[in-house]
């Protein structure tokens, strides 16, 4: 197991090495010139030449790239050409959001699809398996940028319920000050935290209900089931004992898969709801051509990715026996 | 013709699709107005006789946009779909077939491609491209590609072991025959409903990078423009964002659909639902 | 059990709001909150990029001078200046004014601001602006002496940008993330991509500003940055807007709405060099098919004002008698015709010598209006039988394209033009480092050579219109509109005076 996880380390380092040089071949062969976007309209030729030049911009890109490896060998992402910023100052000032959000959001996303799926399997064929089913299809085809404004509207603007934009403080933080006795600024991390968590959970928990539903009605009709309703279990016990553990090994296995997307979800709800992240940041890193905070962003969801997933592979293991990593 | 019946997914999400795309097709004929009509002194109207779905900021007929909109939303998405599930296929059989080497470097390049997340490899690729049709389907294929190479090889490998392949190849069979003859219809079912779900994500991924500004641009009439310029006027005018939202809801729900019940006809043990990849992934 | 379940995600759902519910309340701080469209890059006021530096920077830093709304220079950091020759200005620095961390502001500071500005290394976009200095000198600790190369009257103008302690930044801090300035406002706390958050200077050298403080918050998104407002979530928000936000906005009772001219322009740039646009007519014709009002009405929701020149109406030199080509499609095509273009195979497109009369225009994608516009635009010419294509792309492609003339017509814009001189001569005089159509016209020259050059008022005024009506005659440059600036705050905010530059200073009592 632990060999497992080294070796799956390991195979991360091909992979980070790949993603910079596919983002530096990118942006660097076809994009655009970094002088002429620092600079704005109103900078003169001397100024783009001697921003050229010391951005190493004159020179080919094999040196270009040289340069790169060479302080990212030492540990040195860079320094963000608009940030005035290092790259590791701008992207961990950010990863903390971005990774509240996106735990939430999956919380919320579990919370919701599991009991779904679970409802809509039990009710097979029934009025509820196809409400159950048509949320889920509805969560899947809403553009979420469009749910983000009309939830937006509805939850802070009509109602008042909620804040409309930014973060309270960071969620760890306010759980240490509810032990202290002060509950105000969990609730309000959390009211502040509900709209983006929840616009970029739906999509989620649309697909987990399918999934969670799919598994279970092909569980259900297996052999060990029957044999369980033969024994006499009652229908709950059989479900919530044999069944939804079988039913739920896709699901961790999915959670992986639907990390990464929402990362990349993130993207475009943190620019709707003012949400500190990655993904803000990462928008603004393309459209201004940082390339080096492009990198550094890049890079950063790419690492969390990959461990993300090299978790829920362990997990898989430790919930079903049947598999054993060597 | 029984079981298509049992198949109410199949046949709802069968029936949508045909029409959007008939209509798509039939564009020209099934509207009097140009796409580009502006009528100034008619915008955001509601819908009417003379308006089946109101007008645009423009005065122009939505009905028409959207008609016209549909070939190159849905034309984007099935190109786009498409391409990734030639490459990845082609990609996939290869890698499960000649394993070694080969493999693992590919293998790495697909851990490479799944580690962007898939909008941020969608607006890089942009990025560095332009906005465009064109570039816009490169973004998208360089994003879905890797679902296929990974069901394909994963299905390839099985098949490798099966005792007719190892059959024809001591016949002394060619490796692309084998391929072609015995491996890779057994993928078909898989990518067709692979494929079929994609094409509801390229829709809604279209209209995000439109919402981001880096779509497809004017005056080509895409759904994602129309719905993301249109949220600009959401409270004063909703109409038009949101017929262009449900417009793009319903084609989802088409492809979805179908998809869902092209799996339960072609693959009823479902190999595919464990680790279906990421399907809806961009759409978040 | 299931059912249970099924309800608990429902609840645990739900709750998440209700539970929020009583918690809405204001940040409780007192600070008033400001909208921003982005993130400020840097707070170092000599290589601020975006709109939000500019915002903040005038808050944190103070300038030689500090130009009013209508855009007179008023005493800042100097409480006196004197022009002894045309080529010289002394400045006296008032006394007493100290940086944030207590050191004084002395000429020294002011010299070493303007020296890096004007060293290329640093890529300041404001150097630009300064070039014409030949030499500044700290005369004592407190008067500074700015010799020119040629007298150049825009030179208050330019002068309220942020004044920087040498020392500090010399020591190699980086104010560009830990600003220190002399200003009213002092940096509390800047959470990346999210909150600038300031708080009054009790040193400040016109007295401690009674505000408990202003934040700016970012959210990128038009149309959620309004609604925020709306929910209570800020208490001030200013262009950029959504046109279709600030309709509605304006006519919101409880909301204090400032619409006002601003000190940009939306235009078209025809490059010159391009051997369908070299002739003055043709681009006379071309602007003829703009139909500036829809422009104006429908895509900027009359927020944005239609152009009559490149003079702008806050500007002295504006003058409303003279007048660019209006729009005219029948005159267009008169002229077209006149110039050997017509429909002779009958297809519906001009035709000259058997070739088509294809036109690009081009803009960048960031900008939904000017997309807009663009496509309306297009519209129109095609009615009129020109074939013309549209092309957009992202700023950094489009703006690379058009600075290196690769464009045919080009709608983009220019802000921030307190004298006329920052809009015209690096654009349009024939030496100009930012005449991008190419364009070269010796009287013009002059014109902008002594508008530059002369310092009475009036003599300035003359030489403008003279080279504005020029420009109007020959079309360079199509102005289709002055853009609009527009505040919207809350009624608790008082003594507010909107300035079309987005300053803020006068909220510091509130």
């Amino acid at each position: 197991m632990i060999g497992y996880a080294a070796r799956r380390l390991l195979l991360m380092i091909p992979m980070l090495f790949g993603i910079i040089v596919l983002v530096f071949l990118m942006l660097n062969v076809i994009g655009g010139d970094q002088a002429l976007v620092l600079l704005g309209q109103e900078g003169t030729p001397e100024q783009l030449e001697a921003l050229r030049r010391e951005l190493l911009l004159d020179q080919p890109l094999t040196v270009q790239f040289a340069a790169y490896i060479g302080k990212l060998a030492q540990g040195d992402l860079g320094y963000s050409l608009f940030q005035s910023q290092s790259v590791l100052e701008a992207v961990s000032g950010r990863l903390g959001a971005t990774l509240e959000l996106a735990i939430v959001a999956l919380l919320i996303a579990i919370l919701i699809g599991v009991p779904l799926g679970i409802l809509a399997a039990v009710r097979h064929g029934r009025a509820s398996d196809i409400f159950a089913m048509l949320f889920a299809q509805l969560g899947i085809s809403m553009p979420v940028f469009w749910m983000g404004i009309l939830l937006m509207f509805l939850f802070a603007v009509t109602l008042d319920w909620l804040p409309a934009i930014g973060r309270g403080e960071p969620l760890l933080v306010a759980i240490v000050d509810l032990f202290r006795g002060n509950p105000a600024v969990l609730l309000d991390s959390l009211a502040h935290l509900a709209l983006p968590a929840i616009t970029l959970g739906v999509g989620a928990a649309a697909i987990i209900s399918r999934l969670v539903r799919s598994a279970m009605l092909d569980t259900l009709s297996l052999d060990f089931v029957r044999t369980a309703y033969a024994k006499g279990l009652g229908p709950a016990r059989v479900t919530l004992a044999h069944v939804l553990r079988n039913a739920l090994l896709p699901v961790v296995s999915m959670i992986g898969l639907r990390f990464g997307a929402l990362l990349g979800g993130a993207v475009l709800t943190e620019g709707i709801f003012g949400w500190p992240g990655l993904g803000q940041l990462s928008v603004a890193a393309i459209n201004q051509r940082d390339i080096p905070l492009i990198q550094g962003v890049v890079l950063t969801f790419a690492l969390m990715f990959a461990l993300v997933n090299l978790i829920v592979d362990l997990a898989y293991a430790a919930i079903d026996p049947r598999i054993r990593y060597d | 013709m029984k079981r298509l019946l049992r198949n109410p997914s199949l046949l709802i999400g069968g029936t949508i699709v045909v029409i959007i795309v008939l209509l798509a097709i039939a564009a020209p004929w099934v509207t009097t107005y140009q796409l580009e009509d502006m009528d100034m002194r008619n915008r955001f109207s509601l819908p009417s006789a003379e308006h089946w779905l109101g007008t645009d900021n423009f005065g122009r007929d939505l009905w028409t946009r959207l008609l016209y909109g549909a070939r190159i939303s849905i034309g984007v998405a099935v190109v786009s779909v498409g391409l990734a599930a030639i490459i990845g296929t082609l990609v996939g059989l290869a890698a499960g077939y000649f394993g070694g080497l080969f493999d693992l470097i590919v293998m790495r390049i697909v851990d490479v491609f799944l580690g962007f997340p898939p909008l941020i490899m969608a607006l890089t690729v942009v990025a560095a491209l332009g906005p465009g049709v064109t570039n816009l389907m490169i973004a998208l294929t360089a994003v879905f590609w890797t679902e296929y190479a990974r069901v394909v090889r994963a299905i390839t490998l099985s098949q490798r072991e099966i005792d007719y392949v190892a059959a024809a190849q001591a016949v002394g069979a060619s490796w692309a025959r084998i391929l072609v003859v015995h491996i890779l219809p057994n993928c078909l079912g898989p990518i067709t409903v692979l494929a079929t779900l994609g094409i509801g994500t390229a829709i809604v991924a279209e209209s995000g990078l439109s919402f981001l500004g880096i779509g497809v641009e004017p005056p080509t009439p895409t759904w994602g423009w129309t719905l993301s310029y249109g949220m600009r006027f959401l409270r004063a005018d909703p109409w038009m964002s949101t017929i262009a939202g449900l417009c793009i809801m319903l084609t989802v729900l088409g492809f979805n659909l179908f998809g869902d019940g092209l799996r339960d006809l072609l693959d009823p043990r479902r190999i595919t639902s464990g680790r279906r990849g990421r399907r809806g992934a961009i759409a978040e | 059990m299931l059912r249970i379940l099924y309800c608990g995600a429902a609840i645990a759902a739900l709750s998440v709001g209700f539970a929020a519910a009583p918690t809405l309340a204001q940040d409780g701080d007192g600070a008033i909150t400001i909208g921003a469209d982005v993130d400020a890059g840097t707070l170092d006021p000599r290589v601020m990029r975006d709109t939000t530096a500019y915002r903040v920077a005038n808050l944190l830093y103070d300038g030689l001078v500090e130009l009013s709304p209508t855009l007179e220079a008023t005493p800042g950091l100097a409480e006196s200046w004197e022009n002894p020759e045309p080529t010289v200005w002394v400045f006296t620095l008032r006394d007493g004014a100290t940086f944030h961390d207590g050191t004084p502001v002395t000429a020294a500071d002011v010299v070493y601001t303007f020296e890096s500005i004007l060293d290329p290394e640093l890529a300041s976009r404001w150097r630009t602006l300064f070039t014409p200095i030949s030499e500044i000198v700290a005369a004592d600790d407190n008067t500074v002496r700015i010799t020119l190369s040629e007298p150049y009257a825009p030179l208050l103008s330019y002068l309220d940008i942020g004044i920087v302690p040498a020392n500090l930044v010399e020591g190699g801090t980086d104010i560009g993330t830990q600003p220190v300035g002399s200003g009213p406002f002092m940096l509390a706390n800047w959470e990346r991509g999210s909150t600038i958050a300031l708080e009054p200077n009790p040193n400040w050298w016109a007295g401690e500003p009674s505000v408990a403080g202003i934040d700016f918050i970012v959210v990128p998104d038009n149309t959620a940055r309004a609604q925020a407002f709306e929910a209570g979530d800020l208490d001030l928000i200013q262009s950029p807007l959504s046109p279709a936000d600030i309709q509605r906005l304006a006519d919101e009772t409880d909301i204090v709405a400032d619409i006002m001219g601003g000190l940009g322009v939306t235009y078209l740039n025809f490059n010159t060099q391009d051997p369908l646009l070299s002739d003055p007519q043709m681009r006379r014709a071309l602007a003829m098919l703009v139909d500036q009002e829809t422009i104006v009405e429908a895509i900027y929701e009359g927020v944005d004002v239609v152009a009559s020149s490149v003079l702008l109406p806050s500007w002295p030199a504006y003058s409303p008698d003279i007048q660019q080509p209006t729009f005219d499609p029948d005159g267009a095509v008169a002229i077209l015709e006149q110039l050997g273009w017509s429909d002779s195979d009958g297809d519906g497109t001009l035709d000259r010598d058997g070739e088509p009369l294809t036109l690009t225009l081009s803009t960048h994608s960031e900008d939904p209006n000017r997309i807009q516009a663009v496509e309306y635009i297009q519209n129109v010419m095609r009615g009129a039988g020109i074939d013309a294509q549209v092309s957009i792309s992202d700023w950094p492609s489009f703006s690379g394209a058009v600075q290196n003339s690769q464009h045919q017509v080009a709608l983009l814009g220019w802000l921030n033009l307190v004298d006329p001189d920052r809009l015209l001569y690096g654009q349009l005089h024939s030496g100009g480092a930012l005449n991008w159509g190419g364009y070269a016209n010796p009287t013009l020259d002059g014109a902008l050579d002594r508008g530059r050059t002369t310092l009475d008022p009036d003599g300035r005024a003359a030489a403008y219109q003279e080279a504005a009506e020029i420009i109007a005659d020959e079309v360079p440059y199509y102005i289709i509109s002055y853009q609009g600036y527009q505040v919207f705050h809350t009624p608790e905010i008082e003594g507010y005076e909107p300035n079309p530059r987005g300053m803020m200073r006068s909220l510091m009592d509130n």
